[in-house]
């Protein structure tokens, strides 16, 4: 192909797979149509409902799939990954097993600490070493390695990590083990390869599960590919970037949370077209909430950590609290409530679905606060039993002492606690990845995904000063949109320790494999910088000024900064983007601000202050333009929004949801 | 009375205030000792100065922070403004490179400003002064540790105390790390004030007074509810430290733990006096290590605050090794002592509840500081780690190996980061083989590291269970003891537990961390 956009008459088709349904949205270029589909989704055997999908849609000969996947994930978590042997400098070879000696809770007199992706039988040490200076201490002694050869070839080893302490600075040794190895059949990751910065254990944890995935991704990839020929076929990383299926096939640890990172870049492409570069993600799922970071560019971060095991290469800055929908209500033992982080999960799901289910959710609250229609839910499909829920939290009040607020009954009060509670834990992820990451919150937007985000985002954006929450019509099939709007990107680093240069001419033929036409290429450079002494580095941008760029970024975010102290260079980064030409999304202009068209009726809803009729809305009558004064429950085929008595919301004209957050909830 | 729906959402509240103070002071301190290793702890406290939220930091700062506050709150009068710190163990601190930093929160008041409460930090500085590079050394009385620092003002009306800074600064060898660190303990603080009163702002000064207290007696009702579930009667146990580094003696501690329905007594006054040697604890680090132990066994969800302690009764007869007597040595108090304190009371509970309690861990830090005048940058320094080993063995799961245990949790600092900044290298880290008890469930193993010094430099080696042995249960077998010994001219000796010795460019330090006792018969 010959340019990276979506220019050419051709046809896009992005894919989510989620835990229930497989996601698609399929853009063409030449008539600028957008559809969305679901189908369920085959945990088994992820690529078969892929593959079925796509049957679904008619044969184009220039089809492009964009697809978020979790197989490295899986592969990780389900302890399915290829069989693994490290080698390492002689007398490292315990590395992963000794980590960074601290154990995963304090007051537990029991610790478990998830095992290594690789046995220790499996780990091998070579007699050599280089300094930090990358001058050789101890050649290598290359008489070892037949016999490492040799077990591996016993122990039918298929993926082999090579990490050698200093590699980083200099690869001589490690790249003459990884050539040697090649040559004999295996497939190998060298850790100055994926990850040339410094820390051993991150370092080697981060090679070791390239390792330990890669193969498995290869295979998975190479089977869609062969099935889905001749269509062009890309992955969405873990820092929300596409690459090609053949970069991301050596490279399995950077497409490892790939599957989240969907819905903030599509989060992040619908905020944008509405105006809005500084956002908050919020994608309120059945058990847990992500939730992430957008300033012009989406927050990233290499301190992401899958199963126990570190990965340093650059993920989407995401935080996740174990507070969803599903989140169950329960009394402890100093009488008070509890919300998660145990769910109802998808089975038996909430009292109120009726599948079995007796003790209440967070759902549950939401329907005997009236604030979930029973009968409007998933577009009237589904009935909800709100005697039920309403049994489930009489139940609950019996286990404690609670006072009724004023104008509530004790279940009404026990359910309004849980939505409070559930609001505190998520309150508290937002300010995580806002606040300690040196962003005011009270300069975003909220963007509310996910099926139950709209019936808390104006609480939780009221409680953290955030003016306006964002809500898409888009919401639930967002992760492949955004599949759809990834641009491709490349992060490379080195541990430098000085000032230094990074290879430009890899990073061109990286891109150049990409198909990205080269007026399209954006580098941006930057540098992580510290003061000497100092053991952690802040990225800075690398300009002229980078040293007084420095000092104001540590003062902002630490509140000193030193000056006269001096400073040094530890990693250099590079990210390379090449821009690609997202899908239109359809508008309409702006009509009438009377919503009347969209009412349904009015119905009692517990508000903070009491139970009043407040009405209701078909989201799927809203039209561009229409204002709803709050309160209002406004019903939209994937979710539900709230406003409460102060929040005002107007459709703009791509029929998002925008909401103006009062300061009080009353 | 109590509303289970408002404590529930003021508990996260406060511990996300102590959360985001620790997130602040972790990014922007200097050392790596506060960086990578995360030696520090973050806590909210009432304006009496009960601790009421901390975050999940370090356990042998949790019992002794408060008194820390107290001591800042009785002997000065902080006004808003004001910041003052405090490393003495005689008022409220473990030993003297711990400073704690103490933030008082006013809010506007009809009258005059109301004191709110109290934020607070305390971190691990790399050097405190003293007769040894890291204030960790091998002393008879406190002070050959280091700088003494009684509560003092390092802030007023939110200008630096030029004289305070001065002379600190003036007594520690690294004083630009020191400055990095403390301006971050300070923003820690900065940050930790502004949450509270934006709390009080958004809430109410009372209520959010009220719920403090009401977090205070959540905590309480939890652990009378959870003691009255261990069996009532009479618990006795003892153990001991190899020696002191002067007296070849071991040093016994003896526990009776008494417990009475929902309350409960540890009694350790037939524990031996106080020795010549820095093993003597203060009394905050014994305090320190009891409420650590029962907010393990009573298990992992009661938040850690001072009502937690409130039904238990502590009896430490002063001038013993569980509450010395200024101006007995301390250093190794908090973080050997502190350690076998927890064995004793372990061992103790597992006659009460035999399927919670695990065989010993290692049962020391290993604390190594190595410094002096690195000739490659031309200035000096001061190094400081503390070595995992063995997890004892539990009733039902193998000990883990290689880690940090109870009093402890600090992370190591890499074998790639020690040589970018200091005169040595790593050598060998690896896992002890054959280190843990045997068992029907294994002690966890140890660790063998190795240090290869590239100048001349002066070693301090304060480390226990290098002769008693970390206790196996249910007849478990005891792990491996602890071994030190050096390289020097190709001849090897054997170094004990705790010493102080230069070494020269090529001399080779080996230390092998004692394994976890093992559980049952095999």
């Amino acid at each position: 192909m010959s340019t990276s956009g979506q220019s050419s008459q051709n046809v896009w088709v992005g894919i989510d797979i989620g835990g229930t349904f497989t996601d698609f949205v399929i853009y063409s270029s030449s008539d600028q149509s957008l559809q969305r589909f679901k189908i369920l989704s085959t945990p088994a055997d992820p690529a078969e409902a892929v593959l079925q999908g796509l049957a679904q849609l008619p044969h184009h000969p220039g089809r492009h799939v964009v697809h978020g996947s979790t197989v490295a994930t899986n592969a990780i978590l389900e302890r399915k990954g290829a069989r693994t042997a490290l080698i390492t400098t002689k007398g490292f070879r315990d590395v992963l097993h000794i980590g960074r000696q601290n154990r995963p809770e304090l007051y537990d007199l029991f610790p478990v600490i998830s095992p290594p992706l690789v046995p220790r039988e499996w780990s091998f040490e070579i007699s050599e070493r280089v300094d930090c200076k990358g001058n050789i201490l101890t050649p290598l002694q290359d008489q070892g390695l037949p016999p490492i050869l040799e077990m591996l070839r016993n122990d039918g080893i298929q993926s082999v990590a090579v990490s050698l302490l200093f590699s980083f600075v200099n690869p001589t040794h490690e790249q003459w083990l990884t050539k040697r190895l090649r040559d004999e059949g295996f497939f190998v990751t060298g850790s100055s390869e994926i990850l040339p910065e410094f820390r051993e254990y991150e370092r080697t944890s981060t090679t070791v599960v390239n390792a330990y995935v890669s193969p498995v991704l290869d295979t998975y990839l190479g089977r869609l590919e062969r099935e889905m020929k001749p269509t062009e076929f890309h992955i969405v990383q873990s820092n929300g970037g596409r690459i090609s299926v053949a970069q991301a096939r050596g490279h399995g640890v950077r497409s490892i949370l790939s599957g989240p990172a969907g819905g903030v870049v599509g989060a992040r492409y619908l905020a944008g077209l509405a105006g809005f570069t500084r956002i908050l993600t919020y994608d309120m799922g059945g058990t847990s909430t992500d939730v992430a970071l957008v300033h012009e560019a989406i927050h990233v971060t290499t301190e992401a950590t899958v199963g126990g095991n570190p990965i340093r290469v650059p993920v989407i800055d995401m935080h996740t609290v174990g507070a969803g929908g599903g989140s169950l209500a329960t009394v402890d033992a100093g009488g008070n409530l509890r919300v998660g982080p145990q769910s109802a999960g998808a089975q038996p799901g909430p009292v109120c679905y009726g599948r079995g289910g007796i003790i209440p959710t967070v759902t549950d609250a939401h329907v005997v606060l009236g604030r979930l229609p029973i009968d409007g839910f998933l577009g009237g499909r589904m009935r909800l039993n709100v005697e039920a829920a309403q049994q489930a939290f009489d139940e609950v009040s019996r286990q404690m002492v609670l006072a009724p607020r004023s104008g509530l009954d004790v279940r009404q009060t026990l359910a309004l606690g849980m939505i409070q509670i559930a609001n505190v834990h998520m309150e508290r992820a937002l300010r995580v990845i806002s606040v300690e990451r040196g962003e005011d919150p009270r300069e975003t937007v909220l963007v509310a995904f996910g099926g139950a985000g709209g019936l808390h985002a104006c609480d939780l954006a009221r409680a953290l000063g955030i003016p306006h929450v964002l809500v898409s019509p888009m919401a639930a099939t967002l992760s492949a949109l955004g599949m759809l709007a990834a641009e491709v990107q490349l992060d490379y680093v080195q541990t430098v320790m000085l000032p230094g240069n990074t290879p430009f001419e890899i990073i061109e033929q990286d891109l150049q494999r990409e198909g990205v036409d080269p007026d399209l290429w954006v580098l941006s450079r930057t540098v992580d910088v510290r003061y000497v002494g100092q053991s952690f580095d802040l990225a800075v941008p690398l300009t002229s000024m980078f040293c007084e760029e420095f000092h104001r970024i540590h003062h902002a975010r630490y509140g000193y900064s030193q000056p006269e102290t001096p400073i040094e260079i530890v990693n250099v980064r590079v990210r390379a983007v090449g821009h690609v030409t997202p899908p239109t999304i359809p508008t309409r202009p702006l009509g009438s601000a009377d919503p009347t068209a969209a009412q349904w009726e009015d119905r009692p809803v517990v508000l903070p202050q009491g139970i009043q009729p407040v009405p209701h809305y078909w989201g799927a009558r809203l039209r561009p333009g229409h204002e709803v004064n709050g309160p209002a429950i406004l019903v939209l085929d994937d979710t539900t929004i709230y406003l409460g008595p102060t929040d005002h919301a107007e459709v703009d004209t791509y029929s998002n949801i925008l909401i103006q957050v009062g300061v009080t909830d009353g | 009375m109590d509303d289970p729906i408002r404590t529930e959402m003021m508990k996260h509240r406060l511990v996300s205030v102590a959360e985001e103070m620790g997130a602040r002071l972790q990014r922007a301190a200097f050392s790596p000792n506060i960086k990578e290793r995360c030696d520090f702890s973050c806590a909210v406290f009432d304006a009496s100065g009960n601790l009421v939220a901390q975050a999940a930091h370090i356990p042998v700062h949790l019992g002794a922070m408060p008194l820390s506050v107290q001591a800042c709150l009785e002997s000065l009068m902080l006004a808003p403004g004001d910041v003052a710190m405090v490393n003495d163990p005689y008022r409220g601190g473990t030993h003297l490179p711990d400073l704690t930093v103490v933030s008082p929160v006013f809010v506007e008041g009809m009258a005059s400003p109301i004191l709110l409460g109290v934020v607070a930090n305390r971190a691990h500085h790399a050097d405190m002064g003293g007769m040894s590079a890291g204030s960790m050394p091998l002393s008879q009385e406190i002070f050959q540790e280091g700088l003494i620092i009684p509560p003092v003002k390092l802030m007023m009306s939110d200008q630096k105390n030029d004289d305070i800074w001065r002379m600190l600064l003036a007594n520690v060898r690294t004083p630009e790390e020191r400055m990095g660190d403390l301006q971050a303990q300070l923003a820690a603080n900065q940050i930790g004030g502004e949450r509270m009163r934006a709390m009080a702002e958004r809430f109410g000064v009372q209520p959010l007074l009220a719920e403090m207290d009401a977090l205070l007696r959540y905590s309480e009702r939890m652990t009378r509810q959870l003691i009255s579930t261990l069996p009532n009667g009479c618990y006795c146990f003892e153990d001991a430290l190899d020696n002191d580094g002067f007296t070849g003696k071991p040093a016994v501690i003896r526990v009776a733990i008494m417990i009475e329905d929902e309350q409960v007594t540890v009694d350790f006054s037939e524990t031996d006096t106080q020795r010549p040697g820095s093993i003597n604890a203060v009394y905050p680090v014994t305090l320190s290590a009891v409420a650590y132990v029962f907010r393990c066994v009573l298990g992992l969800d009661i938040p850690a605050n001072s009502g937690c302690l409130r039904p238990i009764q502590i009896i430490a007869p002063e001038g013993t090794l569980v509450n010395a007597r200024r101006p007995a040595a301390v250093a190794a108090g908090n973080v050997e002592t502190s350690q076998r304190i927890v064995d004793v009371l372990l061992g103790a509970l597992a006659q009460a509840c035999p399927d919670r309690i695990p065989a010993a861990s290692q049962g020391t830090m290993n604390n190594l500081t190595i410094g002096g005048w690195d000739q490659r940058h031309n200035r000096p320094f001061a190094y400081y780690e503390t070595i995992g080993g063995g997890i004892g063995a539990g009733p039902q799961s193998n000990g883990a190996s290689g880690r940090h245990s109870h009093m402890t949790n600090t992370l190591n600092t890499p074998v790639e980061a020690v040589e970018y900044a200091y005169p040595f290298r790593i050598a060998r880290y690896a896992l002890r083989q054959k280190s843990g008890g045997n068992g029907r469930y294994q002690g966890g193993e140890g660790i063998v590291r190795t240090y290869e010094f590239l100048q001349s430099a002066e070693v301090t080696l304060l480390s226990d269970r290098r002769v008693t042995r970390p206790y196996g249960l249910e007849g478990g077998a005891p792990g491996q003891p602890g071994h030190n010994r050096m390289k020097q001219n190709g001849e090897e000796q054997d170094v004990p537990g705790k010493c102080s010795f230069p070494v020269e460019a090529g001399d080779e330090l080996t230390i092998e961390t004692p394994g976890g006792g093992g559980y049952g018969i095999k």
